[in-house]
């Protein structure tokens, strides 16, 4: 019921933004940046930013005040260990067997000797931590990225990677799990994921936003590259492909 | 991402610890001074000349002004700022007038000094490795590097230079920190800001001094 009350209300939510893209015509160059929503994107990252001002940053604070290093440590380590299911599936959708091998080896090493996934022995035996998601899948098999989206509350986006992050959450073990408080475990599990993200890029982002002449410019650039380096997965991108000066 | 002092006693007998631990004091000089093998003339210009930067950013006996001037008198000599302005500003560089492209090859070179040095004033303990480099063609090349810091267990990031030497002498034209090229974003927004101003240049030179003064203060 609860699960249904939250895709009915993300449903609603996607409609909306679908009927502000249509009613916006874009700019050649939106549309030679491919970003032809890019109006309505800015009021979206707009509506992000005050979400953050006044909702996220204020308890990202409060996380560094009451939360000892070693314990944001560990919960980062847990928010990752959770993703690891859904990590080893897109390595192996992927054919990256050597990481495969990695995920699998975290799931067991950091599950028990690892305290849950609050440590991360893993690491010290040559299993260093990565990230993979169906977004990347797609993109691996071909799949193109489409126009640049800003979503509401998740930030950077574009087709591709919507529906990989709807897919990821659709597949993920600890959303079957049939639970009484399962509303609760999601949406505490997405409360301390915001905290771990945004404690870990917040001078990043600052800096970025503190060098940019437009910030909605610079980070639909460095996102499309950062997700560029990701798709590769390590491998040099092909000289060629850089512009001439 | 890991936890190394928690995590390692539960991997490493105490023995094992304090002869590791050994190894690396001894090899982290080395890894700090030392040049790949065999390293090509781009990569020992990298590798000189950025170690140079990050030991100003982290010269604490220098004021603030002082760490400015001298980081931006070596960024001058390193960078070829120019060339970079004028690729920023992307299709509209056929339509700016000499003057204008001029006005904005000096704003920039003022903002892309104070923006360099917010971006590296974060990396000022870590330690340049070169990995290697890849030639595009006979003069200019894609030089690799890893920065290390030597306080985490994390893995070091990734930052590649493009180097040019077409002008006689090795430049450096772009930079990329875990595949995101410096240059390639800043083309974005200026292109994004002229299509918002009708391409105006001199809104543009305005704007980028602007920025670089707010960015030379200091922050809170």
């Amino acid at each position: 019921m609860r699960r249904g009350l939250v895709l009915g209300l993300c449903a609603a939510a996607l409609c909306q933004f679908l009927a502000a893209c249509a009613s916006t015509p874009p700019s050649p160059d939106a549309l030679a940046a491919n970003d032809p929503f890019e109006k309505t994107n800015r009021k979206v990252m707009a509506f992000n930013r005050q979400v953050d001002k006044y909702f996220v940053i204020p308890t990202v604070g409060l996380y560094f005040l009451t939360v000892p290093p070693a314990g944001r440590r560990g919960v980062h380590n847990f928010l990752g260990h959770l993703s690891l299911p859904i990590i080893f599936v897109n390595d192996v959708l992927q054919g990256e067997t050597e990481k495969a091998g990695h995920a699998l080896g975290r799931i067991v090493i950091n599950s028990t000797f690892g305290l849950g996934g609050f440590f991360d022995p893993a690491v010290t035996l040559g299993m260093p931590p990565h990230r993979e998601d169906m977004g990347q899948t797609l993109a691996v098999h071909g799949v193109k990225e489409g126009p640049y989206l800003v979503l509401p509350f998740f930030g950077p986006s574009n087709p591709r990677d919507a529906l990989g992050l709807a897919t990821d959450w659709a597949i993920d073990p600890t959303n079957l799990i049939p639970m009484k408080q399962h509303v609760w475990w999601a949406a505490g599990r997405a409360y301390f994921t915001i905290l771990d993200l945004r404690s870990q890029n917040y001078q990043t982002l600052l800096d970025i936003q503190r060098t940019s002449i437009d910030y909605y410019s610079s980070l639909r650039s460095f996102y499309r590259q950062y997700r560029q380096e990701q798709i590769r997965n390590g491998r040099k991108p092909d000289p060629a492909e850089l512009p001439d000066f | 991402m890991s936890l190394p002092a928690l995590s390692l006693p539960l991997a490493m007998p105490l023995m094992r610890r304090a002869v590791l631990a050994f190894a690396m004091l001894l090899a982290t000089p080395m890894l700090a001074t030392l040049p790949a093998s065999a390293a090509t003339p781009a990569e020992t210009f990298v590798s000189d000349n950025i170690q140079k930067g990050l030991e100003i950013l982290r010269d604490k006996k220098l004021s603030a002004a002082q760490r400015s001037d001298q980081f931006k008198t070596l960024l001058l000599r390193l960078v070829d700022t120019r060339r970079i302005a004028l690729y920023t500003l992307g299709q509209y560089r056929n339509t700016a007038s000499p003057a204008d492209i001029d006005a904005f090859a000096a704003a920039f070179q003022n903002y892309a000094s104070a923006a360099y040095q917010t971006y590296f004033s974060k990396y000022t303990n870590q330690t340049l490795k070169v990995t290697g480099s890849t030639q595009r063609n006979p003069t200019d090349f894609v030089v690799h590097t890893q920065l290390i810091d030597p306080g985490s267990s994390q893995q070091p990031a990734v930052v590649d230079f493009r180097v040019r030497t077409d002008g006689g002498k090795p430049v450096l034209v772009d930079v990329a920190y875990e595949g995101v090229w410096l240059s390639l974003a800043q083309r974005d927004q200026f292109v994004n800001f002229l299509g918002q101003n009708n391409g105006n240049v001199r809104t543009l030179i305005a704007h980028l001094s602007d920025m670089a003064v707010s960015l030379g203060k200091p922050t809170n």
